[in-house]
């Protein structure tokens, strides 16, 4: 089977919905699936935000002092920390006005890894790659 | 008829809000409708602040995407819970969730 790459595409807000956060955990999840595969084989998540999805990256997110709801933008920090690659869309963050400094890195945890700005071109990149895309 | 629209989208709420009349309309944002509020799109405000003077955002949802009250476009109000329970109780007859 070797690696097989997997794209999550956000393209919709968070905390209204559960779908969009759940592409966050899924995509977290592809450690645990390491122990149901052969040996030399491999998952290689990528997750992506797109349009209306890059909304819910804003670093700062009270959800749980308000809702005790875990926030969208811890998810992200423990994607940072289990190295996934983290795709926002350049011309999405440039619509909404947001920019990269707003989005939250997991330096504070420890990880290397940080949100990559990237233009769609890269984002369809990962799609092509993959042999799965999920969208939520 | 006096009518407060909840609109917890930030989209596909539109058609459906330039169709309801109401002699006063409220439009409150909650959950992901606070991006009405404080978000620009290419520049452009919602064109839903136009659509009424009586315009309120929850704060709590505000904060918990991350954003600040100072964020919000100043013809909106920003209101608690607590506020939204006076607006239902004091101010609107009927409340619509879109």
């Amino acid at each position: 089977m070797g690696d097989v790459k997997l794209a999550f595409v956000v393209q919709k807000p968070q905390y209204k919905g559960e779908t969009s956060r759940l592409a966050i955990t899924h995509a977290i999840a592809y450690q645990t699936v390491e122990i149901l595969l052969e040996d030399g084989d491999t998952v290689t998540p990528t997750l992506c935000f797109v349009g209306e999805g890059v909304l819910g990256l804003q670093k700062g997110q009270k959800a749980m002092d308000l809702y005790e709801v875990t926030s969208t933008e811890t998810h992200l920090k423990n994607c940072l920390l289990v190295d996934l690659d983290v795709l926002v869309c350049k011309e999405d963050l440039a619509k909404y006005g947001i920019s990269e400094d707003m989005m939250p890195d997991a330096e504070d945890m420890g990880a290397d890894k940080k949100i990559k700005v990237a233009p769609f071109s890269e984002i369809q990149k990962a799609m092509e790659d993959a042999k799965h895309i999920l969208f939520f | 008829m006096k009518l407060a629209v909840f609109v917890s989208d930030f989209k596909l709420t539109y058609d459906t809000l330039d169709r309801l009349k109401a002699d006063k309309l409220g439009i409150i944002f909650v959950a992901n409708g606070v991006y009405h509020a404080t978000t620009k799109e290419n520049g452009e405000a919602s064109s839903l602040l136009n659509k009424t003077l009586n315009l309120y955002a929850l704060s709590e949802d505000i904060q918990t995407r991350g954003m600040k009250d100072a964020d919000v476009d100043k013809r909106v109000r920003v209101v608690n819970y607590s506020d939204v329970v006076d607006l239902i109780f004091n101010e609107y007859d009927k409340l619509a969730w879109i």
